[in-house]
C-alpha cells in the first residue's frame, strides 16, 4: 500500500506489455503514467466522504505522509477525524517485489501492532474505495490489453484492460478486470470501471480536478468512487499538499508511532 | 458535589484555554459521554450502572507535549453508588525525532501477544470496572518514561515508577462458602514511598519487516499482588481472619516477537522469567516462574483469527498438603489446625490468582473478529480454556456504529470453573450481559 491518492489513479498503472493497436504499449503508457503522477515525498491531509443509499453521510479525515527510501515506498497515514479513531496512526511499506509490511498504532491499546497485508479487497475506512484501490498494483499478476479509443468527458482516451492472472489475484485485489481511460494527451486517468468477481459492473472511479504538484507531475484533489450494485458513493477530497520537503526515515519507523 | 463543580471548572478552564492558544500551538479536545450497564450475574440483577464523561485534551507546542484523559462517572457498582473523578492519564513531556521524555500518570502496556503478556507488568488494571470494553480497566501510575530511537526500527525505554500502585481485584465480594463468614478483607499493605521500593525497567525493541521484537527487565513490585492473613483472631466465639492485600517484589526479564509469515498468518510470541526471593515461605509471594504464550492470527474469509497457547512452568513447585484433623479433641490442638487450616486454605488461593496451581499450567484462547456493513458492524468473540484448572470463559461482543457520532455496543460475560476456583468465584459477580451507549465528540 503506498501513496493514497496517488493510487487513486491506480488505473495509470495497469498496463502490460503488450504493443498496442495505436502506436504505443501499454508499457510505455504505464510507464509515462507512472511518471506523470510520481509524486515523490509528499505530505497531505484528506477528506473521505461516504454517502449511503439513503442519502447518510459519514466523515473520516486522513492525514498522509509519504516518502521513497532505498526503493522503498513508505507511507504513514494518521486518522484525525471521527474523534474515536482520532490519532490512529497506519504505517505501510509498498514492498515491489513482496507483500506489504503493514502496523497499525491505535491510542486505546497503546501499542504498535504488526497487522496482515492481504486484505487488498476489503473496504478502506469503511467506504468504496478498497485498500487494492489505494495500492500500486503489482503489474507482474496482471494481463493486460488496449480495448480501444474513446471520447470520454471530451478527451480522447485509451481504454485499457486489466485481469489478474488467474483467480487467486482477482479474489485478493476484489474484481476481475478493470478498465481505465486515458487521456492520450496528458496520460492521466479520468475514469476506471471495476467489474465484480462475477463480471458484473460493479464500480466507478472517477478521478477530477487534477492540479500541477511540479511542472510535470499532477494528481487528482477529488476522486469518486461510486458503487452501481448498492449506490453508495465515497468521495475524497484533498484539502492541502506539501511537497518538496523530504521527511526523514525515522518518521516511518514503526517505532515512532506512538 | 466538589467533584463535579471541580470537574466543572476544568471543562470550563480547557474550553477557554482552547479558544486563547494561538496558531503556533496544536490544541485538540476530544473525548465522549456514554451510559453503560451490565447485570445479570447470580450476586447482583445489576452489577455495574453508571454514566460517564470522558475527556481528552492535548496540547503540542513544537517538541512541548501535554496529554489527558479525564474521565468522570457516577453510578452504581455492585450495589453501591458510587461517583468517581478518575485522571486516567496526565502527563507532560518532550517528544522530538530521536527521544521522547514524559512524566505524569500514564499507561504503559507491553508484550506482542494478546491478552495474554507476560512482560506486561507496568501498569495496574482495575479487574473489577465492568464495562463493554476491557481497556476501561487499565490504570495509570505516576511515573517517569524515556525512549530513545537511535536507529529507525530500533528504540530503547525506560520507565521508573517511584510509588506502587496496585490492581484491584475486589474478592471481597466472592462468596467463599463457610470460610467467607470468617474473613475481613482488611487496608492494603503497600510499600514504604521511598525510591528503593520503586519500579524500574528497561525494554529494547526491535521493529522490522522481517520480523519485531523486545527484550525487556523488570525490576520491582508487581502491580498483580498477592493476600496474606494478617492475623487470625480467636477473641470471640468464631476466628476472624484478617485478610491483606500485599505485594510483592520481583525480577522479570523478558522477550516477545512477532514474524509475519507471508501474508496470510503472524506468528506471535512472548515469555517472561519472573524471579521471587522468599525466605520465609510468604503465601502472598509466588515462586519463579516461566510464562509464555505462543499465538498465531490468520485471516480467513475476512475473519481475524487469533489462536494462542498459554502456559506457566512454575520453579521449585511442591504440592501443598491438606492438614490433617488431630486425633483428640485438645482445644489447642484444634486452635493449630484450624490456624493450619487457614493457612492452608489461603496458600491455596493466592496459587490460583499466581495461575501455580500445578508445576506446569496450560491454557488457550481463541479470538475471532469480523467486521459488517462497511464496518458499521464488527463482531467479536474471545474463547479461553485452562486444561490445568478446567476454566473457561466465553466473552461475545457486537458494536455498531449508528452514525459518526454515535456508538453502542453489547455483548455478554461467562466464565465458569469448578467449586474454589478462581473462576467459579468470579462467575457470581462477573457473568451477564452489557449494553453501551456512546456519543463521541
Amino acid at each position: 500500500m503506498k501513496l493514497l491518492l496517488k493510487s487513486i489513479v491506480a488505473g495509470l498503472l495497469m498496463f502490460g506489455c503488450t504493443p498496442g493497436l495505436f502506436g504505443q504499449s501499454a508499457a510505455e503508457i504505464s510507464r509515462k503514467s507512472t511518471e506523470v503522477i510520481d509524486l515523490g515525498s509528499t505530505q497531505m491531509d484528506f477528506t473521505i466522504y461516504i454517502r449511503d443509499n439513503k442519502g447518510s453521510e459519514r466523515v473520516r479525515q486522513l492525514t498522509m505522509i509519504s516518502g521513497v527510501f532505498n526503493g522503498v515506498g513508505k507511507t504513514l497515514v494518521r486518522f484525525t477525524a471521527p474523534s474515536d479513531v482520532q490519532g490512529t496512526t497506519l504505517l505501510i511499506y509498498d514492498n515491489k517485489d513482496k507483500e506489504d509490511d503493514m502496523w497499525i498504532y491505535m491510542p486505546a491499546l497503546k501499542k504498535v501492532r504488526r497487522i496482515i497485508s492481504s486484505e487488498r479487497g476489503k473496504s478502506f475506512m469503511g467506504s468504496e474505495f478498497t485498500n487494492a484501490d489505494m495500492s500500486k498494483p503489482n503489474q507482474a499478476v496482471f494481463n493486460y490489453s488496449l480495448l480501444g479509443t474513446t471520447v470520454y468527458d471530451g478527451k480522447e482516451c485509451w481504454m485499457v484492460q486489466s485481469e489478474g492472472r488467474d483467480q487467486t489475484i482477482s479474489k485478493a485485489y476484489g474484481y476481475s478486470k478493470s478498465v481505465s481511460y486515458i487521456d492520450k494527451n496528458s496520460y492521466l486517468s479520468y475514469k476506471v470501471e471495476y467489474y465484480d468477481l462475477s463480471g458484473n459492473l460493479h464500480r466507478i472511479l472517477t478521478s477530477l480536478d487534477y492540479k500541477n504538484v511540479t511542472k510535470t507531475t499532477f494528481f487528482s484533489y477529488r476522486t469518486v468512487m461510486e458503487n452501481v450494485q448498492n449506490k453508495r458513493v465515497s468521495e475524497m477530497v484533498v484539502n492541502k499538499v506539501e511537497t518538496g520537503t523530504k521527511p526523514g526515515e525515522e518518521l516511518f519507523s514503526p517505532n515512532a508511532l506512538q | 458535589m466538589k467533584r463535579i463543580i471541580l470537574f466543572s471548572i476544568l471543562i470550563c478552564t480547557v474550553l477557554q484555554a482552547q479558544a486563547q492558544w494561538n496558531g503556533n500551538t496544536d490544541f485538540n479536545i476530544h473525548g465522549y459521554g456514554r451510559g453503560s450497564v451490565y447485570g445479570g450475574s447470580k450476586a447482583y440483577d445489576l452489577t455495574s450502572v453508571f454514566a460517564e464523561l470522558s475527556l481528552q485534551a492535548s496540547v503540542k507546542k513544537g517538541p512541548a507535549i501535554l496529554e489527558s484523559d479525564i474521565r468522570f462517572s457516577t453510578g452504581m457498582f455492585f450495589n453501591e453508588k458510587d461517583t468517581r473523578f478518575r485522571i486516567r492519564e496526565l502527563y507532560a513531556g518532550y517528544k522530538s525525532r530521536k527521544v521522547d521524555v514524559f512524566l505524569g500518570n500514564q499507561i504503559v502496556i507491553w508484550g506482542r501477544t494478546d491478552g495474554f503478556n507476560p512482560t506486561n507488568n507496568i501498569s495496574p488494571n482495575d479487574y473489577f470496572f465492568l464495562s463493554s470494553d476491557p481497556a476501561d480497566q487499565q490504570q495509570s501510575n505516576f511515573m517517569l518514561k524515556m525512549q530513545y530511537r537511535p536507529l529507525p526500527g530500533v528504540d530503547l525505554e525506560l520507565v521508573a515508577i517511584p510509588f506502587y500502585k496496585m490492581s484491584s481485584y475486589r474478592f471481597d465480594l466472592f462468596d467463599m462458602g463457610e470460610l467467607g463468614n470468617y474473613l475481613l478483607f482488611v487496608d492494603d499493605m503497600l510499600p514504604e514511598r521511598i525510591l528503593a521500593n520503586g519500579t524500574y525497567a528497561v525494554r529494547v525493541n526491535f521493529e522490522y519487516p522481517a520480523f519485531g521484537g523486545s527484550v525487556s527487565w523488570f525490576q520491582g513490585y508487581d502491580p498483580y499482588h498477592g493476600f496474606n492473613v494478617v492475623s487470625v483472631n480467636w477473641a470471640s466465639s468464631q476466628p476472624v481472619i484478617r485478610i491483606a492485600s500485599v505485594p510483592y517484589r520481583k525480577t522479570a526479564i523478558g522477550a516477545d516477537l512477532a514474524v509475519p509469515v507471508g501474508n496470510y498468518m503472524i506468528v506471535r510470541a512472548e515469555a517472561s522469567y519472573s524471579h521471587t526471593k522468599n525466605p520465609e515461605n510468604k503465601m502472598f509471594i509466588p515462586n519463579p516462574d516461566l510464562s509464555y504464550v505462543v499465538g498465531i492470527e490468520t485471516n480467513v474469509l475476512d475473519f481475524i483469527i487469533i489462536g494462542q497457547y498459554i502456559g506457566k512452568f512454575t520453579f521449585d513447585y511442591s504440592p501443598l498438603s491438606v492438614p490433617a484433623p488431630p486425633k483428640d479433641s485438645n482445644p489447642a490442638a484444634l486452635i493449630q489446625y484450624t490456624e493450619k487450616y487457614i493457612d492452608y486454605e489461603n496458600r491455596l488461593f493466592n496459587r490460583k490468582v499466581f495461575n501455580q496451581q500445578e508445576r506446569t499450567n496450560h491454557a488457550v484462547s481463541l479470538t475471532i473478529t469480523r467486521s459488517f456493513a462497511y464496518d458499521v458492524l464488527s463482531a467479536e468473540c474471545t474463547a479461553y480454556y485452562n486444561f490445568t484448572s478446567k476454566e473457561w470463559l466465553l466473552r461475545p461482543k457486537l458494536n455498531w456504529r449508528i452514525s459518526d457520532a454515535l456508538m453502542a455496543a453489547v455483548g455478554g460475560h461467562y466464565m465458569k470453573g469448578g467449586e474454589k476456583t478462581l473462576y467459579g468465584y468470579s462467575s457470581a459477580i462477573m457473568n451477564g450481559a452489557f449494553a453501551e451507549l456512546k456519543v463521541i465528540f
